[in-house]
Parts: C-alpha cells; sequence; structure tokens
C-alpha cells in the first residue's frame, strides 16, 4: 500500500483536510461578524463558546483567540491523533454553539450576515467526512 | 453617503456624549437622547452587573408588559453569555420614560417585544453588562444598526469600566477601612463645605466630638482584636443615631466626629445626648465577657459661638471633649468659652 493510501486508510488524509476547512471557516467568520460587533465582543463570544464546547471536545480548548483573531497552529497538534469524525463533529458543535451566542444576542441579525458564506463549507465537511 | 456622514456624526457625538457623562444614570440619559437619531427603537437598556440594576430608557407610550418583556429578555440574554444574575426579580428596574415618537405612532397597550439587539459590555476580557436596543416592530434592526450599536457598546464598556475603577479609589481615599465610616481626611473636605454654607448662608451648623471612655483600657486587656470590635459597634451607633443629612467620621484611634448641618445647639445636644445614652444601654461583647462602655461628646455650634473658621469649630468641640472627660466621663458638654 502506499504512504498515501496508508494516510486515507487512517483518516489522516481527511483529517487535515477537515481542520483546514475549519480553520478557514473559523477564519471567515471572525472576519464578517468582527466587522459587525467588533473583535473584543466577538473575542469573548469565541472564548464562552470554546468553554462550552471544550468540556465535551477536549481539542478545542488550544483554540487561541485574542482580538487579533484565531490562531490553530496548537490545535493541529492535538488533532494528529485524532479521527476526522470526532475532528468535524467539535468544530461543528463549536460553530452551533456561536450561531447560537449569535441568535441569543441579535436574533437573526449576525446569521443572515455569516450564513450565507458558511454554510456551503459546513457541507463541504459533511461530503468529506460522508465519503471516507 | 450623505446619509453615512449624517450617521457617522451622530455617532460621533452620542460617543462624545458617553465620554462627558459622570455617572451611569448620565450614560443612559445622553445615550437615550442620541440614540433616536440614529435607529427606531422603543427602548434601550443598560444592565450592570455591578448592583444588578436594568437602567431603561423608553418610549414614554411602552406599556408595563412590554417593559418587563425587555428586562426579562435582557436578563435571559445576559444569562447566556454565563453571567448573572439569571432570574429578573433580582434585578432592579429603573425607567426612564421620553418621548421618542410622534403622537400617531404611539404604542399598543398590548405591544409585545418583536425584535432586539443585545451586546455584553465587555473590557479587557470580562463581561460587566450588556446594553440592548428593542422594538416592538418585527425586523427592526439591521447589520449597519448592529455595527454602530456595537460601537456604542464599546465606547460605554470602556466608560462604565473607568466609573468602576474610579468609585474603588474613591472608596479607599474617603472610608475608613475599619468601621466603614468617612475618614478624617474626608470629613476635614466635607467641614470646608458645610461651614461655607453655613458662614454664607448664616444656617446653623453643629459639631460633636467623641471619645470612647476608658478604650485604652479595652484594649490592654482584651487586645487590640477585641478592641477594634468595639470600634465597630459604636460606629454602627454613631450611623443610626443621626440624621440623613449628618456626617459621620472617624477622626482618630477612638475618636469620632459629627458633622450636623442646620442644627442649632438644641438639636445638636438633642443627638449627642441620644447617643450617650444608647451607648451607655448597649451591651458590648468583648472577648468572653459582656460589658457596659460608655462615650464622652464635646459640642460646638455655629453662630451661637462665634466660630470665624472650620478650625475654630473643631477646637471648640475638642475643648467641650475635654471637659466632659474632665467632668467625669459618660456626659455631653456645650463648649463654654471658658
Amino acid at each position: 500500500m502506499t504512504e498515501r493510501g496508508k494516510e486515507e486508510r487512517e483518516g489522516k488524509w481527511t483529517a487535515d483536510l477537515v481542520l483546514d476547512l475549519h480553520s478557514n471557516l473559523l477564519k471567515e467568520i471572525w472576519e464578517v461578524v468582527a466587522a459587525l460587533i467588533g473583535e473584543a465582543v466577538l473575542g469573548l463570544l469565541f472564548h464562552l463558546a470554546i468553554k462550552k464546547m471544550g468540556e465535551k471536545y477536549l481539542f478545542l480548548n488550544s483554540l487561541k483567540v485574542t482580538e487579533e483573531g484565531i490562531s490553530m497552529d496548537e490545535v493541529v497538534e492535538e488533532c494528529r491523533s485524532l479521527p476526522a469524525a470526532e475532528i468535524h463533529r467539535g468544530f461543528q458543535g463549536l460553530i452551533n454553539h456561536l450561531f447560537n451566542l449569535f441568535s441569543a444576542l441579535a436574533e437573526g441579525v449576525i446569521s443572515r450576515e455569516v450564513f450565507p458564506k458558511v454554510f456551503p463549507k459546513l457541507r463541504e465537511a459533511e461530503r468529506l467526512i460522508s465519503q471516507k | 453617503m450623505r446619509l453615512i456622514f449624517k450617521n457617522l456624526n451622530i455617532l460621533r457625538s452620542t460617543i462624545n456624549a458617553i465620554n462627558m457623562s459622570f455617572e451611569i444614570k448620565e450614560i443612559v440619559e445622553s445615550a437615550g437622547h442620541n440614540l433616536p437619531n440614529l435607529f427606531e427603537f422603543s427602548a434601550f437598556g443598560i444592565l450592570w452587573k455591578e448592583g444588578s440594576t436594568i437602567y431603561l430608557y423608553q418610549e414614554e407610550s411602552c406599556p408595563l408588559s412590554f417593559t418587563q418583556e425587555v428586562a426579562k429578555n435582557m436578563v435571559r440574554v445576559f444569562s447566556t453569555l454565563g453571567e448573572e444574575p439569571s432570574d429578573v426579580t433580582r434585578v432592579t428596574l429603573q425607567v426612564e420614560k421620553r418621548k421618542l415618537r410622534p403622537t400617531h405612532m404611539m404604542m399598543d397597550s398590548k405591544a409585545t417585544l418583536k425584535s432586539y439587539l443585545t451586546l455584553p459590555l465587555a473590557v479587557e476580557g470580562e463581561i460587566i453588562g450588556c446594553i440592548s436596543l428593542n422594538s416592538d416592530q418585527p425586523n427592526a434592526f439591521d447589520a449597519q444598526d448592529l455595527q454602530f450599536f456595537s460601537v456604542i457598546g464599546y465606547q460605554m464598556a470602556a466608560t462604565l469600566k473607568h466609573f468602576q475603577r474610579f468609585s474603588s479609589i474613591k472608596t479607599i481615599a474617603i472610608y475608613d477601612s475599619l468601621t466603614n465610616l468617612y475618614n478624617r481626611r474626608y470629613f476635614e473636605e466635607r467641614l470646608i463645605g458645610e461651614a461655607q454654607k453655613a458662614f454664607y448662608g448664616s444656617s446653623p451648623l453643629s459639631l460633636v466630638m467623641v471619645d470612647i471612655d476608658h478604650f485604652k483600657k479595652i484594649n490592654d486587656t482584651f487586645g487590640h482584636t477585641e478592641g477594634d470590635k468595639v470600634l465597630q459597634e459604636i460606629a454602627s451607633l454613631l450611623k443610626a443615631s443621626v440624621r440623613k443629612k449628618d456626617t459621620v467620621a472617624r477622626y482618630g484611634g477612638e475618636e469620632f466626629v459629627l458633622i450636623l448641618p442646620e442644627a442649632g445647639i438644641e438639636e445638636a445636644t438633642m443627638i449627642a445626648e441620644r447617643i450617650r445614652r444608647l451607648v451607655e444601654k448597649t451591651l458590648f461583647e468583648v472577648g468572653k465577657a459582656q460589658m457596659n462602655i460608655t462615650v464622652s461628646l464635646g459640642i460646638s455650634s455655629f453662630p451661637i459661638h462665634h466660630a470665624e473658621s472650620k478650625e475654630d469649630l473643631v477646637r471648640m468641640a475638642d475643648q467641650a471633649l475635654y471637659d466632659a472627660k474632665r467632668g467625669g466621663r459618660n456626659r455631653v458638654c456645650v463648649f463654654s468659652g471658658l
């Protein structure tokens, strides 16, 4: 079996893709929402969501959020040994919780701006997972 | 484009008004005054964690049910952010009603909350409260409203944080940490103001100096911790015995001082005598013992004692206190001029 074939069998290749996808997704969310509510408040919401979802998906606690943005460096390391589906579920939970917070604060105003940009990428992540 | 410039100008003056505010009520008032130029809303609210208070600035035709719905929603959102209070009954509601709409657009008595924008007030990663725009109209707010509101929220959070810091510094600066009475420095400042009012307005002003009798013996016998407890108890009795407008301060050691504005010699004597009797009747727990403690009090009063300055008033009250001590303690003496 080739090296790549081996990686695919172990889910590594997909895990990297899922990580990339969610990294872009979070950055996209950050850019759009920061423009609406400011980095300070958004950073706080991210911290709340990470705290909540980090209880179930420990690797999320390695996400670093500052007013400058999100850093995925440590998460990438944490996720090396995790199956792609687990990574996907963790990030999905985080994003869902963020959307819940957005809705609680501003009803549909934030979601209306973010959803069209984020939804296709979420679907893409789901497609990748289901292919595995 | 012209509309954006207009809105930015309004935003700028709103922020400026917030910056110029000296207390939270002023922030609500100045923001509430400016916000109708930026948004169409029925109620604007600030929930401030410290003191668990919601300040609402709202359209005068807002029915009570709408006000309650707004308060409940703000508390709910605040709880979602993981912050207390989670129960609306634990929140104090302060409402300012203003005419925000023309008469023909008055709110229905059955109006309900249809849309809102709520943002946490966050400074240095800490949530100190939240602000909220509320409307009885569906989809009343859009992305641009949210952008403007977040800028306002950012400024409010910074100003409120500044208040918090200022109030804790102020607390340290004016209160005696043991008794929670005003300290001597505050007393001196307060006396300047009260003396000016009295001297220029020709209204009476009295000063009472209070000293615990044989306090050194209590300290020596039972130790300083027990002595401190006595000071705290006497401080509470003093606070409970004066009028709202009076100032009670710890002058130093076991000595206290009372500023009694608009109190002539008779009223001051009555208050002093009330304090003396109250202390005398109180059974103090000192260590494992219960004991009676007494105080001596000296009074000076303007204009009857012809004091020409605040220093004169202090000196005269001190002289009267000395007379009370010399006369056998547990008594009230009025400055005699001798």
